[in-house]
């Protein structure tokens, strides 16, 4: 019985059968994958308010967004001097190099502040390297930090995981390990002090 | 004690219908075994036994721990507070904990001097290459289990620890981001990660039951390799499993209970090596800690990633550094398999030893200049260690083996 049996249509079959299967559970594959990635509800929680005038001159403090840390600092007129001047350390001064760490109310004159109103830096925290929280270490030069930055240190942040530095608009600073600026997010002024931020 | 068991009427009962007789004789009591193994090969039977002790104490935990990242009182969450009552409250559960978290470092004490012995001996090699590839993977998915263990008890190091190594992900290209997000289940680190991360951590074990499986499986069909690396074919340079092997690996269990109860029961954290003090101060996401590093048993690894100044690269270098081990019986090319007749190969898998002690220690401090060049040689030697073997043979004059054991 089995010689009168077409060989070349069975194998057909074979092929066709297993590679609808194939599809199959191929397909089966995709809700399972997709139960996995971030729920409705954890995508909805996404916008916080703040209001800037809490913060006192010179201090930082780290509020949350979508579970994400978040840097808010009110910058004085010393920090905002601290901007200029060292251009040659940096890897991306003008915040260009992915779109996480530019935003649309950037311009020539303001992209070395990072923020709308310049004394008021809101980025995240999150190094862009691995994802720890940088030590904030405002002030220029080695007096109140020691070792743990460079000599001609012109202040801002150091993380404490693998030592990367940014400076005090957060722009990642030459021998990094980390790659890029900390990132900012979306944010607007509500009132003169009120931010919303998402 | 077994061959009068297996004459009862009970036991003919049961081989009538399982054949449980020959499976007896063919895997213990005529299963042949070189007869000259040393010490080195007793790490296997313990790796088993570890990996017993960690499904069982698992389980165990699993009755009163409680993976949620909710907060109770002040920082604390449900999912450290009752980590805490296992602590305090349940009765033993303090014992089964420590069991549990000691269990975890030893069993990659164990795993670690098991590979070391294979590399040594030549095990990797020809026809061994499948149940050395096997045991590869069986290292990636312990790595994975303690991984997914360690963010269980939602300490800073559980949710610092899993914020850098769910980056990493976020670092390849294309698939990265999603990649992080299916790791995650949201933007960061938080109570969704803590339930999948759980759901995995009792998957993953599992999974490693079947694949050592497996793992045996291979071994009895190629045999153990031998201190002397060579084939053996005579009948009296071997001996049956049982009852030699199983007292000597019974020997081997009750050394290695002295250590694990030693520690269990007077340093537990082992000055921090195996619980890190920090684990003990609530998760806080608005802070990481001072000093982060991962336990020791991935610190030569981590020190491989930090070594880099490019992110991906660095990742690629790590990922290399495990994948690498896969390739190592198609690099070693050498026709003698024991380190005792290869005297340059024996100074180079020495050294790399040595190296990877060292790149464990550049991961568990804290990163200065010094460290990170020491760390980046070290990083250069274990690459470079894989890529000089297939080249080796052409200057290696191997000592003659010997004809039999
Ligand atoms: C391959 C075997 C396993 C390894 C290497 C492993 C590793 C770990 C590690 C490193 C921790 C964190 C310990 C601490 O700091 O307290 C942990 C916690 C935990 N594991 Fe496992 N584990 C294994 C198997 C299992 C199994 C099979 C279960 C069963 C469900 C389980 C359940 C738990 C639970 C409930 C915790 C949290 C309680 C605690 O932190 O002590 N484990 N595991
Ligand atoms: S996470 Fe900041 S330097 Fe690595």
């Amino acid at each position: 019985m089995a010689d009168q049996a077409d060989q070349s249509r069975r194998n057909f079959l074979y092929v066709a059968a297993g590679a609808m299967g194939g599809v199959a559970a191929g397909a089966t594959v995709i809700p399972f994958i997709g139960s996995m990635l971030p729920a409705a509800d954890t995508l909805a929680a996404s916008k916080t308010e703040f209001d800037v005038s809490t913060v006192e001159k010179g201090q930082l403090v780290v509020i949350q967004w979508q579970g994400k840390p978040v840097f808010v600092v009110n910058r004085t007129e010393e920090y905002l001097k601290q901007v200029d001047g060292h251009d040659d350390m940096l890897k991306d001064k003008d915040s260009k190099a992915i779109e996480a760490v530019g935003a649309e109310w950037l311009t020539a004159e303001n992209n070395k502040y990072r923020a709308i109103k310049p004394e008021y830096l809101i980025v995240v925290a999150s190094c862009t390297h691995l994802g720890c929280i940088p030590l904030f270490k405002p002030t220029a030069g080695r007096k109140d930090w020691g070792e743990s930055v460079p000599e001609d240190w012109p202040g801002g942040w150091h993380c404490p995981c693998h030592g990367s530095l940014y400076d005090i608009s957060a722009r990642v600073i030459n021998g990094s390990p980390a790659p890029h600026n900390l990132h900012l997010m979306p944010y607007k002024y509500l009132t003169d002090t009120k931010v919303v931020i998402g | 004690m077994l061959e009068k068991m297996m004459k009862t009427r009970l036991f003919g009962w049961i081989d009538e219908r399982t054949g449980a007789e020959a499976i007896l004789k063919s895997q213990l009591t005529e299963y042949p075994v070189p007869k000259n193994l040393n010490y080195m090969w007793n790490f296997g039977s313990l790796a088993l036994l570890v990996l017993v002790l960690q499904i069982l104490t698992g389980i165990f935990l699993a009755m009163y721990y409680k993976p949620s990242a909710a907060f109770t009182t002040g920082n604390y969450t449900v999912a450290f507070d009752s980590v805490e009552r296992i602590m305090r409250d349940v009765n033993f559960g303090w014992l089964i904990r420590y069991m549990h978290a000691v269990g975890a470092s030893m069993f990659f004490v164990v795993v670690y001097l098991h590979i070391g012995r294979g590399m040594y001996y030549g095990s990797f090699k020809a026809p061994r290459e499948l149940l050395w590839i096997i045991g590869v993977v069986i290292l990636l998915i312990m790595q994975g289990a303690a991984f997914f263990g360690y963010l269980l008890p939602w300490g800073q190091m559980s949710f610092w620890g899993a914020t850098v190594i769910t980056n990493l992900f976020g670092a390849l290209p294309v698939i990265g981001e999603y990649l992080q997000q299916i790791l995650r289940g949201g933007f960061a680190v938080g109570d969704p990660t803590l339930n999948r991360f759980f759901s995995l951590h009792y998957l993953f074990p599992l999974l490693l039951v079947a694949i050592v499986g497996g793992h045996v499986h291979a071994l009895h069909v190629v045999h153990s390799n031998n201190p002397e690396g060579i084939d053996i074919h005579k009948d009296e340079e071997k001996i049956p499993f049982h009852p030699y092997y199983t007292i000597k690996d019974a020997f081997g269990v009750s050394v290695f209970l002295l250590f694990y109860c030693y520690i269990i029961f007077f340093n537990p954290q082992m000055g921090g090596y195996f619980i890190e003090v920090d684990n003990y101060v609530p998760a806080n996401n608005l802070q990481t800690p001072p000093h982060i590093a991962p336990v020791w048993y991935l610190t030569p690894w981590y020190t491989i990633l930090r070594s880099f100044e490019s992110k991906l690269i660095g990742v690629l270098a790590m990922g290399g550094s495990l994948a690498i081990l896969f390739l190592l019986p198609f690099l070693c090319k050498s026709a003698v398999r024991s380190a005792r007749y290869r005297p340059m190969y024996k100074i180079l898998v020495i050294m790399f030893f040595i190296d990877v002690i060292i790149l464990g220690y550049c991961g568990h401090s804290a990163p200065t200049p010094t460290l990170k060049l020491i760390g980046q040689i070290s990083t250069a030697y274990y690459f470079g260690f894989f890529l000089i073997l297939p080249i080796l043979p052409k200057f290696e004059k191997t000592k003659p083996v010997p004809e039999g054991i």
